[in-house]
């Protein structure tokens, strides 16, 4: 007869990334069974979208995926713009971009630096943070927020990308391409971490579309899904990147995604400096002015490719200037509904690994 | 001439016994406080050391440079209300922070620190068998952590016991095994080539090192070394802690002043490690001049070791058990018994 135990992760817990609970069923240190409670975090953020203005809504998806907020605006507001009519102009659309490649950067530092953390290795956390401040620096110049950044706005972004803005950040990204590999081979160049991470959480390629499994997890069991390229919103099609696939199918898998993901961004905010003109950074339609007057009519679905992986709004407008429904979908629940398959037979210290290399945030997760 | 003696003649006109009995408890307080400011120290370098190579600044506010941050620390521990678990088996919930404690304590006694120049030598313990003495009391300490994770009834706690105890299985027979080829080199003196008859004790191994052992034995260096690791359960061997997936392992329900005296043991066997690591294998207080200054080889050493150690903590990630006992009797032991092999050739062939 086993014995079985029962162990709580979560609410609060060191390695939890957020607050969710995960109810183990052990046999020793053998994990036979998964209970995931979520909801600890829920905002009720897609009702409250339809009880405020069309503007005033971008704050409530800044905090859903609260370490990769550009790319939660930027979903939202081109669902928006789709159904207002408000085209952003071109300048708009490379800012955006080279913002929404930045907060990547960041978000996947913060998952690097983690997963470390997790594995019992603390100072690639420190290094990590110590870029992703950087980072926050920069929007801070841009935006005055540094994680709610809140810096997109209807037709355009809420300020001009001046020289020192562009400057910090070409200079940021030559000095973060050599940091960058020291932290890759902080973690790759010690044996224990292959150990820990290499064949566990395997996602099978069915299992993940069963699923809905996207981003980095779904690359990682080597289907080369991007939304990005298959896609392409902003001018992703006028930049050249890779997607990387991984055919490992765990954990390592994802993490190798991630990094070399990271030198695609790197790839892809250099083109876009390079690219970038002059002009008009907001469609007068959206001004400041005219901002709590804009009026929606008709539905619209966008998608991006955030931290994650794919997420989504969907915004219905009924001519009002509130909309009258939104909804998110939420890369980080498939993900997180997907542990209980592929952590049974896992030992505890595996399953801490396996949540953070699918990067939940809970404030997305919840909503 | 040694301190004991020294102070023994001051105390003579006590009488022979009670004099003896004075000088003993006079130079054991010594000892201890010098082992508890140098621990002090220890720890303000850990933290110091630990920010630099996170990139960050560490404790600057209370004292001088922050020196003072440890008093600060220890007297908010004592100043915390002691949260006792409800289903707690109490007698072993309370004894088991000092048995940890205590046992790390006694240890430091036995070491035979060498001489220093006017207060000769300064070794408290003088026995023939403290090499046997120290282990024994070393194995006293999981009974401590054990204890402690049991009583508390909490499922975390039971699990980081288990873990513990699985670990400490797994590598305390090859660290015994190097320990037993150190008797063997050691029984047979360098300078005679004669047998030594104080084989056993950390004292005599140390006088007869003239060459020190982890040149002889490379292997056992590297077995004693990763197994003193995992004595002290540090990064990548804190598998009975496991902050982040048990919490705080077998701690887990202690607060307060009783977790601080596990964590005086967790630094405490840090020290204690680097010392018989560097006793048995680089030398111990013998050094490249004359030993008038043995005590301060003995130190620079220890730090060295203690710093090595502190930049394998802060650089690895954690083992997993399973991969860890595998280690234990599948590398460790094949090489402590190779090693010990090689130390009987080389007793018998080689000298």
């Amino acid at each position: 007869m086993p014995h079985y135990t029962e162990l709580n992760i979560g609410p609060v817990h060191p390695s939890i990334h957020g607050i969710f609970n995960f109810k183990l069923i052990l046999n020793e240190e053998i994990i036979q069974d998964v209970k995931v409670t979520l909801g600890f975090l829920h905002r009720n953020a897609e009702k409250l979208s339809e009880l405020n203005l069309y503007a005033d809504n971008i704050i409530f998806f800044d905090r859903m995926n609260y370490i990769d907020a550009m790319n939660m605006e930027l979903c939202y507001l081109m669902s928006v713009e789709k159904i207002t009519g408000i085209e952003p102009p071109e300048r708009a659309q490379w800012i955006r971009m080279i913002m929404v490649e930045l907060n990547r950067l960041a978000a996947r530092l913060v998952g690097m630096g983690s997963l470390g953390l997790d594995l019992g290795m603390l100072t690639p956390f420190f290094h990590a943070f110590k870029e992703r401040e950087k980072i926050q620096r920069i929007f801070t110049e841009a935006s005055g927020g540094r994680q709610e950044v809140n810096y997109f706005s209807i037709g355009g972004v809420y300020q001009d990308f001046t020289e020192k803005i562009i400057n910090d950040i070409r200079n940021f990204i030559d000095q973060f391409k050599k940091n960058l590999e020291d932290m890759y081979n902080m973690f790759i160049h010690s044996e224990i971490f292959w150990q820990r991470n290499q064949g566990i959480g395997i996602i099978e390629p069915e299992l993940a579309f069963d699923y809905g499994v996207t981003g980095p997890a779904i690359r990682a069991s080597g289907i080369p899904y991007d939304v990005r390229k298959d896609a392409p919103y902003l001018f992703y099609d006028k930049v050249n990147f890779d997607i990387p696939i991984s055919h490992q199918k765990d954990n390592f898998g994802r993490f190798m995604i991630k990094v070399e993901e990271m030198r695609q961004s790197i790839r892809i905010i250099e083109q876009s400096l390079d690219k970038i003109n002059d002009g008009p950074f907001f469609n007068p339609q959206g001004k400041k002015s005219l901002m709590l007057r804009i009026k929606g009519n008709g539905e619209a679905f966008s998608r991006v490719e955030s931290d994650a992986g794919e997420f989504g709004v969907y915004v219905k407008g009924d001519n009002t200037t509130k909309p009258y429904r939104v909804h998110a979908r939420s890369p980080g629940l498939r993900n997180l509904s997907l542990l209980p398959v592929i952590s049974k037979g896992l030992m505890i210290a595996d399953f801490i690994a396996v949540v953070g290399g699918l990067d939940p945030v809970v404030g997305e997760v919840d909503r | 001439m040694n301190l004991l003696f020294k102070l023994h003649q001051w105390f003579s006109f006590l009488g022979n016994y009670a004099s003896y009995g004075i000088a003993y408890l006079i130079e054991t307080i010594v000892v201890l406080a010098f082992v508890a400011i140098s621990f002090i120290i220890l720890i303000y370098v850990f933290r110091k050391y630990m920010a630099r190579i996170q990139l960050r600044i560490g404790p600057n506010r209370v004292g001088k440079f922050g020196l003072l941050q440890l008093i600060a620390d220890a007297l908010k521990l004592m100043g915390k209300e002691s949260i006792l678990p409800k289903g707690r088996d109490d007698m072993a919930y309370k004894i088991a922070p000092i048995i940890t404690m205590m046992s790390i304590m006694v240890s430091f006694i036995i070491i035979p620190y060498g001489g220093l120049y006017y207060f000769g030598n300064l070794t408290t313990t003088h026995s023939d068998i403290t090499l046997i003495l120290i282990f024994g009391i070393l194995s006293i300490m999981p009974i401590g952590e054990v204890l402690g994770g049991i009583s508390t009834r909490s499922n975390y706690a039971i699990l980081g016991t288990l873990r513990g105890i699985a670990k400490d299985v797994s590598f305390e027979v090859p660290m015994l095994i190097s320990v037993l080829a150190i008797v063997m080199v050691s029984s047979r003196s360098f300078v005679t080539g004669g047998s030594t008859y104080n084989s056993l004790s950390l004292a005599g191994i140390v006088t007869n090192e003239i060459i020190p052992y982890g040149i002889i034995e490379p292997l056992g260096l590297i077995v004693f070394f990763i197994s003193m690791i995992a004595r002290a359960s540090y990064s990548p061997f804190d598998l009975s802690e496991s902050d982040s997936e048990l919490i705080s392992g077998s701690t887990t329900e202690y607060g307060g002043m009783r977790f601080g005296l596990f964590y005086i043991g967790l630094f405490g066997m840090v020290y204690l490690g680097s010392f018989l690591v560097s006793l048995l294998y680089l030398g111990g207080y013998n050094g490249p001049v004359s030993s008038y200054f043995g005590f301060i080889f003995l130190l620079i050493k220890v730090i060295i070791l203690v710093l090595i150690a502190f930049l394998i903590w802060l650089s690895l990630p954690r083992m997993r058990i399973d991969r860890f006992v595998q280690f234990g009797w599948k590398y460790l032991l094949p090489l402590a018994v190779i090693n010990l092999i090689y130390a009987g050739f080389f007793v018998l062939y080689i000298r």
